[in-house]
């Protein structure tokens, strides 16, 4: 039998888990109504165990005290016995299609804002700032610390009673029982500092109490680092030192393995592996910690494919694999392999644009699955076909949104053809995976080829749609996403110019897409200060360029998530590329075989200039909209699409009225946004096509 | 002058068929010999008039051609024996015997015509001859007895046309008399009399045995679908068939009556596949290997991809040789003939002279494994696996409800009580793709509020496997565990999702001591639906389904009518396959040929699959893992696949809160899609 190891039943405690997958507790930033676990977050669970799902620990740092801040993370409120009824309808949507779940509990001590809300003075072992939240903190005082333990007694009497199947104890991502543990942040000389058995009290005392709150037949786990990763901090072999004295109390179920400490950017950055990490990169630290321990150990960390998951499991590396992005791309992954259906997985790619939104505070979303944690919305992850009529649809652009409209149409059973003026399917995204360590990005349309090869797309490849390709295809439906191109027109002193001769500059597309070739000494500017822009540069360092890229932002990179601005800073400063900002470009001219670029500082207008010999610009995207404008008027909605409509997600008013064509577009066509707002545009609009 | 010599004539061919005939016993008494018992003539009759002739008037043409033929010449016989041998020449007898004459003369006019243009599956060589032969004794007859009627032919008087009349009456007589006893076509009347009245399977000619089929039509067999294979003595000093002499003397015997019809190498889905397996030839085979000689004499279809090719009468036969203390394989049969065969019993069900060629050949695959070790790869994987682990897939036998950790199926070994069913899991409890099946399964008997409980990992693979492939020692050692575990609990009656567990538990275990009322999951959901246990909502789209009969199910146990009811009860309208029910064709994964897996021109499931799609069906309804896999092997584009239970399940209204209050709280659990 295929993935064998992945579907043999496991154990933990007295609890059989179906398989060996595990969705590990993530912020969902989903919570509401002061942290209840309402009708999205439910729903977004009983998806993952609808498909198939072993166990979903929910809940990521869910706090257990109300001085550790709920509310900047719509984190679930475990600090409440008002959630007990809410916990009940969540294991109940469970357990109805044979999954487990757990939450993890926490006090997060100084890994929290304290500007908001209740405006909670934040508490820690030593009172030692924590970078990455810019939070300072008072130092704990030996009553904090066992009103604390005595909330997690009575958060884990909350779990049990909300009928939930166990809870898992986070002493992970410097949260205050593992800042007890390090001492890179624990500097006390009491009994809660200092030897080995003083920094390992309190998770103890906490483990102990909630061990005596919910008897032995509860499922307790702990989730920990496998290594800090800070010279300072715990190392493997002090952490295989903790595991194992954890272990020996017989209290622990189960422990979580993460590597990596994370109370500085660049090592939040390994905690949730971008695209630029091998699969799995700290599978051996979980590797160890099971050396030690005898109960299951969990690891998730860049395991996205099942054959990868099996192989770790075969080799006996872990218990159980933790696959949570890749649910979020994919809830039904297991469902999908049971059902023979594995090239049908929507893989997770790293873009990592689900815990990058929830580090700002913002509810977690796919880049590629906009259907994920909107089921309460009605947004299907299987698309059911249409009962109404068939419709001819034609999609004009082959980018994410016209790819997701296509699918998506295609699904409801009509009979779609998708025009590309580009020899491949992608747009931006073909560009985006040209850059050094992004080329995992092209998974996103690896998936969609192979799902309109499947359901019998006719895709038409190198074919520029104009208006009347398009009404010689006779459609009843029209959906446009044909993108837009660099807007370097913008300023006219920068010297674009549509003949390439004469063009002083260049787009980061020309760059990305090899039609430039890169010169010796390159300007990169960058108004936009994302992807785009850091990845042009990194491409051209790579290829041997002398870079600076400037941007008129505080910093280059500055609107990239937390977990992907430090492997493109590793990257650029590891090749010496100059990262400059404040400097707005002024103009570009041309001296002898040189170009000169003239900046102003946006804050003492004082003038730059660099004399190199190319200049790449990045300043977004500019809609083409002649086409849209060709077919506007013919169209029997005039192009408009019903926002109400829309934001419901219900079927387009139009679909149901006679006329011509009904004409819709989405995506970079109408205004630059990003991947997630076409796929989403295109899956909310044609979903009742 | 003929008049005196028609006496002698009669009589000496009946001498000289009589000293073949005699030496034609002495043949198939070469075989292990059984006690006599010479009661079961009497039997013959019946079983010649009624069941053999069910069989063949499947082909009305063809029956009326036999009816007149043989009814024409068995009387013409009689009479001319009377009349002309003894000399009671009386004008009433006369005219009878000119009216057999005739009426034996239009079916061998009809017989005739056949073999102007014969089809592929029939034989040539002597058979090609056999319809002058019939013309030739029904005309000489007619002829030499119209004096009796005062009508004086001058042909009578003497000279030449005398002679030639004379010739005529002695070509007849020597084709209809002597052949009958030295081997020639007549051949099969003489032995099919002997064969069918000492059949091996005598129930299959009970009509009101238990398991007989309630349909009398022609087109079933109506006595018991006798299909559990003979278990082996395992004490035996050769173990299976090595040599034809092997053969229990009523198998030889049955051989012998093969007429050739080729009915079986029309149905044979091996044959079809190209692969090498002729079931005609194979019997042909048996009967040369029992008369000792080559296989040249052979005039019809040969084995695919061997001498002498699936071309009729194409020459290149003579290459196999076999004799009754030869062995058979390979010098008369190659290997690869008889692992070709799924067991899917088409051809025995065709056979108008109820050969079994199915015993025949796990008789002499027994010898191959236990004997010579050499079952082919795939198979002796599987034995092994059976052998160490429980399972033809070699996986810890404690993982049979791995698939269930999130069902929390009621355990029988916490039902001391007993149960009303044990669900019967199967290996299919290994398969992912099974495995939805089998939730789905779980699902109404769940709905339909049956108090079921599964073995779990005490349950060891049936042996079907093991047994089809030769492995009888396997197969008894497994049926012997199953039904000691099985006798400490307490249950009314076993239901499977696998018709080859069904077949095996419910038909082959009784020998072995294991009696179980056995139901194969689609009469027991028909059952559900009957009793208004479990109910569906209407199909929302309308779809062309067809179904597809497995063997174990169909031919072997009589099930046809079961699943269809249930597609019924799902408001599907079943868009039949020509080849279906009884004669439905074989999936290509029976008798372990998954495993032997030899290579032919085409892929059995292939040819199936395009059954399918002639009725323009996008959804096939199966009913057995071994078809479900086999069929979904098929490359896509092709109609989907379905277990009924599963098309039941998506259809399931769940109970109400209401009508649900006194089940366990389990028992609204769901299904994953997958």
């Amino acid at each position: 039998m295929a993935h064998e190891a992945l579907f043999k039943p496991i154990q933990i405690g007295k609890l059989t888990i179906r398989n060996r997958v595990v969705s590990t507790a993530h912020a969902e930033v989903h919570a509401t109504d002061g942290g209840m676990t309402t009708d999205r977050y439910v729903k977004y669970y009983e998806e993952k165990s609808k498909g198939g799902c072993g166990l979903c620990i929910c809940g990521g740092s869910s706090p257990v005290s109300i001085d550790s801040p709920q509310q900047w993370w719509s984190s679930v409120n475990v600090a409440t016995d008002r959630i007990i009824p809410h916990f009940q309808n969540l294991a109940d949507a469970v357990h109805k299609h044979g999954g487990k779940i757990m939450i993890q509990i926490t006090h997060m001590g100084r890994r929290s804002r304290w500007d908001g809300h209740n405006w909670s003075t934040l508490l820690s072992p030593s009172g030692i700032r924590e970078p990455v939240h810019r939070a300072t903190c008072k130092t704990i005082e030996e009553e904090e610390i066992w009103r604390i333990i005595g909330d997690f007694a009575q958060g884990a009497r909350r779990v049990k009673e909300g009928g939930l199947d166990g809870c898992e104890l986070s002493a992970v991502h410097q949260h205050l029982i593992d800042q007890f543990w390090s001492p890179r942040v624990n500097k006390r000389t009491d009994q809660w500092g200092g030897s080995f058995e003083n920094r390992m009290r309190f998770g103890m005392e906490v483990l102990k109490a909630v061990r005596a709150e919910v008897g032995d037949d509860f499922c307790v786990g702990m989730r920990i680092c496998g290594d800090e990763f800070h010279p300072d901090g715990l190392s493997h072999d002090d952490m295989k030192q903790i595991a194992a004295y954890y272990d020996a109390t017989g209290m622990v179920d189960f422990f979580g393995v993460i590597g990596s400490g994370c109370d500085t950017h660049d090592t939040l950055a390994n905690v949730i592996p971008n695209m630029s990490y091998p699969p799995e990169p700290f599978l051996h630290l979980a590797a160890g910690i099971k050396e030690v321990v005898s109960v299951p150990v969990i690891h998730a960390q860049n395991i996205k494919d099942p054959t990868q998951a099996e192989r770790i499991l075969e080799g006996g590396y872990v218990d159980l694999v933790g696959m949570t992005r890749a649910h979020i791309a994919d809830p039904h992954i297991i469902a999908k392999i049971k059902a023979g259906q594995t090239d049908q997985i929507r893989q997770c790619v790293g873009a990592n644009y689900c815990i990058d939104r929830q580090y700002q505070g913002l509810d977690v979303l796919c880049i590629q699955n906009a259907a994920t944690s909107r089921e309460y919305m009605g947004l299907p992850h299987i698309i059911e076909k249409s009962s109404g009529p068939k419709r001819k649809v034609v999609v004009v652009g082959g980018g994410p949104g016209g790819m997701e409209a296509a699918r998506v149409a295609a699904e409801r059973g009509h009979d779609v053809t998708l025009i590309e003026a580009q020899p491949q399917l992608g747009g931006q995204i073909t560009l985006a995976a040209r850059a050094p360590q992004r080329d995992q990005i092209a998974g996103i349309t690896r998936w969609y080829e192979m799902e309109l090869a499947r359901l019998g797309v006719d895709v038409q490849l190198e074919t520029r749609a104009d208006d009347s390709v398009v009404r010689d295809l006779q459609p009843d439906v029209v959906v446009l996403a044909n993108g837009g191109h660099p807007f370097l027109e913008q300023v006219p002193e920068w010297g674009y110019s549509d003949n390439p001769d004469e063009s002083l500059v260049v787009s980061s597309w020309d760059i990305l897409g090899g039609k430039v070739e890169p010169g010796k000494n390159v300007l990169v500017y960058d108004t936009m200060c994302e992807f785009s822009g850091m990845s042009t540069a990194d491409y051209l360092a790579s290829k041997g360029s002398t870079v600076e890229i400037v941007t008129d932002d505080t910093k280059p990179g500055v609107a990239i998530g937390g977990t992907t601005f430090p492997t493109y800073y590793r990257s650029l400063y590891q090749q010496s590329v100059v990262m400059t900002g404040d400097l707005g470009l002024h103009k570009v001219y041309r001296e002898g075989d040189k170009l000169v670029a003239l900046f102003e500082n946006e804050y003492t207008g004082e003038h730059e200039e660099r004399v190199v010999d190319q200049v790449v610009i990045e300043n977004g995207v500019r809609p083409d909209e002649s086409l849209y404008y060709a077919l506007k008027e013919r169209s029997r909605n005039h192009g408009q699409i019903d926002l109400e409509a829309l934001y419901a997600a219900t079927a387009q008013p139009t679909l149901a009225e006679s006329g011509d064509f009904a004409l819709f577009r989405i995506g970079d066509c109408v205004a630059q946004r990003n991947t997630h707002a076409a796929i989403y545009d295109a899956l909310r609009l044609c979903k009742d096509l | 002058m003929l008049q005196t010599l028609l006496p002698i004539l009669i009589f000496a061919a009946l001498a000289v068929g009589a000293a073949g005939a005699v030496r034609r016993i002495r043949l198939w008494r070469q075989g292990r010999r059984t006690p006599m018992r010479w009661h079961r003539l009497a039997l013959m009759p019946k079983r010649y008039l009624n069941d053999l002739h069910h069989v063949v008037a499947r082909d009305k043409a063809i029956a009326h051609t036999h009816v007149a033929t043989a009814g024409g010449f068995v009387a013409a016989m009689a009479l001319a024996l009377v009349v002309h041998g003894f000399g009671w020449r009386n004008p009433i007898l006369g005219g009878l015997l000119l009216a057999a004459s005739l009426c034996m003369f239009l079916g061998a006019l009809a017989v005739n015509r056949r073999r102007i243009d014969p089809p592929p599956k029939l034989s040539k060589g002597p058979w090609q001859r056999l319809s002058k032969s019939l013309i030739a004794y029904s005309v000489g007859m007619f002829l030499v007895s119209l004096p009796l009627v005062g009508v004086a032919p001058t042909v009578l008087g003497g000279g030449v046309l005398a002679i030639v009349l004379a010739a005529v009456l002695v070509w007849g007589l020597l084709e209809m008399v002597v052949g009958m006893g030295w081997g020639g076509p007549m051949k099969h009347a003489f032995a099919g009399t002997f064969h069918l009245a000492f059949h091996r399977r005598p129930e299959r000619f009970d009509d009101n045995h238990p398991d007989a089929s309630p349909k009398k039509t022609h087109d079933v067999h109506r006595g018991s679908r006798s299909t559990a294979l003979f278990p082996l003595d395992l004490t035996a000093k050769t173990l299976g068939v090595e040599k034809p002499a092997d053969f229990q003397w009523e198998q030889l015997l049955g051989f012998d009556a093969c007429v050739q019809c080729g009915r079986c190498q029309n149905v044979c889905p091996a044959y079809a596949a190209g692969q090498p397996l002729n079931p005609k030839k194979l019997i042909q085979d048996m009967v040369v290997g029992m008369a000792g000689g080559s296989d040249a004499g052979y005039a019809g279809s040969g084995h695919p991809q061997q001498a002498g090719g699936i071309e009729v009468g194409k020459p290149g036969f003579g290459n196999h040789r076999g004799g009754p203390t030869d062995a058979i394989v390979p010098q008369l049969v190659e290997a690869q003939t008889l692992w070709a065969c799924t067991t899917c019993r088409a051809c025995v069900e065709e056979c108008p002279m109820m050969i079994e060629h199915v015993d025949a050949i796990v008789d002499m695959r027994r010898f191959i494994t236990l004997e010579r070790g050499e079952t082919p790869e795939k198979g002796a994987a599987a034995i092994d696996n059976l052998i160490a682990t429980d399972n033809p897939g070699g996986l810890d036998n404690a993982s049979r409800l791995d698939w269930a950790a999130d069902l929390e199926l009621p355990r029988i070994q916490d039902r001391p009580e007993g149960v009303d069913v044990l669900l019967w899991l199967g290996d299919g409890a290994f398969d992912m793709r099974n495995q939805r099946t089998l939730r789905s399964l779980v699902k109404i008997l769940r709905t339909g509020g049956v108090d079921f409980a599964v073995l779990g990992e005490e349950e060891r693979d049936s042996g079907d496997v093991a047994r089809r492939l030769g492995d009888e020692a396997t197969f008894q050692r497994l049926a012997e565990r199953n039904i000691a575990t099985l006798s400490r609990y307490r249950f009314a009656r076993i239901v499977t999702a696998d018709p080859h567990s069904f077949h095996v538990l419910g038909r082959e275990y009784g020998a072995f001591g294991g009696d179980y009322v056995v139901k194969h999951h689609s009469t027991f959901i028909a059952e559900l639906f009957d009793g208004g246990r479990i109910s569906v909502t209407a199909p929302t789209q309308a779809e062309t389904v067809t179904y597809h009969d497995p063997c174990y199910l169909g031919r072997y146990n009589g099930e046809f009518a079961a699943p269809r009811q249930v597609l019924a009860a799902l408001g599907l309208e079943v868009a039949e396959m020509e080849r279906s029910g009884y004669r439905s064709r074989c999936c290509g994964g029976g008798g372990g040929a998954a495993l032997s897996d030899v290579p032919g021109r085409a892929r059995i499931p292939d040819m199936r699959m395009e059954d399918v799609r002639e009725t323009g069906a996008t959804t096939v309804a199966v009913a057995c893992p071994q078809c479900t896999a086999m069929l979904e092997g098929v490359v896509e584009p092709r109609p989907r696949i379905r277990d009924l239970a599963e098309m039941v399940a998506d259809a399931l209204v769940e109970p109400t809160a209401a009508t649900n209050a006194t089940s366990a709280p389990s028992q609204s659990r769901e299904e994953e899609p997958a």
